[in-house]
């Protein structure tokens, strides 16, 4: 991996990580952890364990959706 | 190898958008850009026959997970009384 494109990931992981530490809102928080496992993503692929990566692909949403059940929104 | 630069180049200022947002609903485009963006890392990243597969699984979980805080945050069908 070039070291520019490294940085960028490296650059997405510590923005997800202090969004997700600042913000209260919940949607807010997963919003951002979405961005932090976003960055993660080029480095396990840079390896070459790319079955690992499409498994993480597949399982991560899975786990944001069963988030979002526990603070759904009130509706009126 | 310019078009991975420009791919993390999106992506960084995607997220710097997601960051300056205040509203929730305006924030979600700009999740689907940093997808979009990284997805294109992953394809341009490895010279191997399963990568476009890894970046398929990748492009169709992360729109799956905006799909689904959009809709869990606009509240659904509302009933009518």
């Amino acid at each position: 991996m070039d070291e520019y494109v490294m940085i960028a990931c490296t650059a997405l992981v510590l923005i997800g990580m202090t969004a997700a530490i600042l913000h209260r809102n919940p949607f807010d928080k997963l919003i951002s952890l979405s961005i932090l496992i976003a960055g993660i993503f080029p480095f396990i692929v840079d390896r070459g364990y790319l079955d690992v990566a499409a498994a993480t692909a597949l399982i991560a949403p899975l786990s944001t959706i069963f988030i979002l059940m526990v603070c759904r929104r009130e509706t009126t | 190898m310019i078009a991975i630069y420009i791919c993390a180049g999106i992506a960084v200022y995607a997220a710097i958008r997601v960051i300056g947002e205040r509203n929730t609903m305006r924030k979600l485009p700009f999740l689907n850009v940093v997808s979009f963006a990284v997805t294109g890392i992953i394809a341009l990243l490895l010279p191997h026959p399963i990568t476009i597969a890894a970046a398929a699984a990748y492009f169709v979980g992360s729109t799956l997970e905006s799909n689904a805080i959009a809709s869990t945050w606009s509240g659904g069908i509302k009933k009518d009384g």
